[in-house]
């Protein structure tokens, strides 16, 4: 008895203080990790020697011979370096707002939802998009786009009840950043809405009550109650999307897209582009430059976002 | 206070008829979440009639949202062919494989962090953020994945890849610290090591962690197409999402679908969405009992960024 009470005793006191043994026994049970990270992450960030390099597959990564910085000149001298940095930075976005303001509306929305069942089961149907994959998407929008073989799609269809001339929307790079921003809402919107119900639930129903007793109705409760007390979640989520700017959602959109040029001019970003120049071209000089220049850009959009974060963040605890 | 408590108590029943008044606000909320709703299944809908409609009728009226005439022709050819099945073994090997190789690692990864070591956790946490902030970008991981570690046409180039995700060690981290401490100690002071420790008694209070981290993780290499793209070129490795996407960039490919030789007319649209359909329908029949894990997750994360 005795001696395990001082044992609990020495444990309390000095719990932190591990022996070297037990310090070893669970940094190997940090090793996979660590060794993945190292291989992963930044064995690729050494390998972007590459992108001063003029690569050939005989003598490596690491032996191929420099070539200074000719293969950004390539990228910055041909016309695309300025169409895809702007329709990366465009179509994000775009994708953003829609998203965030469809998660906010339908999260406001449900909440006025009382029902039980039927407000879970909404949330489950509007939430599973989310889960749906680019691949399964492209597949319904063609459908909806231009049907079997290219005729009609379900759009057309709805144009021809109206007496509205019909759209070959694969051939019209106009339409493209909107479609691709409603394909973002229907992906998004649920998952977004999510977020937003959780920070609303923590909002204290004492304010609410206090409202109805000075008679303000539900739409007045929305827009002058949770709408600001909704505001620091925007702003966070806001910044975390901003930080993402520069990397274009490449699944949803090589998906959709594939490789039908003629929709380029609206809809390719940095990494479809970098996926094509990699898998067409084989230039791995070049490719890898550009790939340079989007992290580096990338980061400084990241690291500015996350200050700006934890910054919100300090003063909405405040709130 | 007092005064708070006769004011709620008189409130109630002047809510409850409040209630039962339907406000505008609330009335136009029943119908656009509604509609939100039809939009979100509709599009699946017209794939699920679209696979189970006659593939003559499809090319001439386009699609309706009843399958008229009925003919299950497509699930006939694809249960009768191979590559049904190969697409499904090889997204279910990558599925559970990824899946339980992730758990390990992003479980035992994320104690080490939350245990707050001297010397150790704190490193450790800059060592897996920095990833989220900077990456060597595509080319780099192209040439690791082809060239250092031949992993091309084996499925372990769609698993390894993804092993981890740094979000969702740091969701973890903060759930492991939630962990009351008591139990630990009390652990430590009947003389159990660290690893035991991690073993015996936080895994197994760690349930709902593990189950959104499996289930996240389940979903993404289930979706996974882009590793594939990139590094299988064998069709008879193709996971079912590959399959798919050769179905799409080449509407050819779909009549080579089912095996079965004499055919000639393959039904081809019909054949991409009953395969759509095979797809997604594993995440469609585990959604309902899954949802909640991933609410939790979405939440957990939101909270603790």
């Amino acid at each position: 008895m005795a001696i395990a009470k001082q044992g609990a005793a020495r444990t309390g006191k000095r719990r932190k203080a591990l022996s070297s043994r037990e310090n070893l026994l669970l940094l190997l049970l940090a090793l996979p990790g660590i060794i993945w990270f190292l291989i992963f992450s930044y064995g690729p960030m050494a390998g972007l020697v590459v992108a001063f390099k003029s690569f050939n597959i005989r003598d490596g990564i690491f032996g191929s011979p420099w070539n200074g910085i000719s293969n950004f000149r390539y990228f910055f001298m041909s016309g695309d370096a300025v169409t895809v940095v702007f329709n990366t930075v465009f179509l994000n976005s775009l994708f953003l707002g829609a998203s965030l303001f469809a998660g906010l509306v339908l999260a406001l929305m449900l909440n006025e939802i009382r029902g039980g069942p039927y407000r879970r089961f909404m949330q489950s149907v509007i939430f599973f998009p989310y889960f749906v994959s680019p691949i399964v998407i492209s597949i319904m929008l063609q459908v909806i786009l231009s049907g079997v073989g290219g005729r009609g799609g379900l759009l057309n269809n709805l144009l021809n009840v109206f007496d509205l001339p019909q759209v070959a929307w694969y051939t019209e790079p106009g339409a493209w950043p909107w479609i691709l921003t409603i394909v973002k809402v229907w992906q998004l919107g649920g998952y977004t809405s999510v977020i937003f119900l959780a920070a609303i639930t923590s909002i204290s129903e004492e304010v609410y009550e206090a409202a109805a007793l000075d008679g303000a109705s539900r739409w007045r409760m929305a827009l002058s109650i949770t709408v600001p007390l909704l505001l620091p979640t925007f702003a966070v989520l806001v910044v975390l999307g901003v930080g993402r700017m520069f990397f274009g959602d490449f699944a949803t959109i090589y998906a959709i897209v594939q490789d039908n040029g003629v929709l380029f001019p609206t809809t390719d970003v940095i990494d479809t582009y970098v996926f094509r120049s990699l898998r067409m071209i084989g230039d791995f000089g070049t490719t890898a430059a550009i790939g340079l220049f989007q992290s580096v850009v990338g980061f400084i959009f990241v690291a500015a976002a996350v200050l700006v974060q934890r910054r919100v963040q300090k003063e909405s605890s405040i709130l | 206070m007092v005064g708070t408590a006769t004011i709620g108590r008189t409130l109630r029943p002047g809510r409850k008829v409040a209630r039962r008044r339907l406000e505008p606000f609330a009335a136009a909320s029943y119908v656009t979440v509604t509609l939100f709703g039809l939009f979100c299944l509709v599009p699946l809908w017209m794939i699920v009639a679209g696979s189970l409609t006659d593939e003559s009728v499809l090319g001439l009226n386009g699609y309706s949202l009843f399958p008229q005439p009925f003919s299950l022709r497509a699930y006939q050819l694809l249960f009768t062919g191979q590559s049904l099945l190969n697409g499904y073994v090889a997204s279910l090997f990558i599925t559970v494989v990824g899946t339980l190789l992730s758990i390990s690692c992003t479980a035992s990864i994320a104690w080490v962090i939350a245990r707050r070591l001297p010397f150790i956790s704190r490193p450790l946490t800059i060592f897996a953020y920095i990833p989220m902030l900077f990456n060597g970008g595509l080319v780099p991981f192209y040439l690791l994945v082809t060239q250092v570690l031949h992993l091309t046409n084996s499925w372990f180039a769609m698993i390894l890849p993804l092993m981890l995700a740094p979000f969702l060690i740091f969701v973890t981290v903060s759930f492991f610290r939630q962990m009351p401490e008591e139990i630990l100690d009390a652990a430590r002071i009947d003389g159990a090591g660290e690893l035991r420790i991690f073993f015996q008694i936080v895994l197994p209070l760690s349930k709902p962690i593990l189950a959104v981290l499996a289930l996240f993780y389940a979903v993404t290499y289930w979706n996974e197409w882009f590793t594939g793209l990139l590094f299988i070129s064998d069709t008879d490795k193709f996971p079912l999402q590959l399959i798919l996407q050769n179905l799409i960039s080449n509407v050819t490919n779909a009549a080579s679908l089912p095996s079965s030789a004499g055919d000639s007319m393959a039904p081809v649209y019909q054949l991409r969405f009953a395969m759509t359909v095979l797809t997604v329908g594993p995440i469609l029949l585990a959604y309902p009992f899954a949802q909640r894990f991933f609410v939790k997750g979405i939440t957990l994360g939101a909270t603790k960024g």
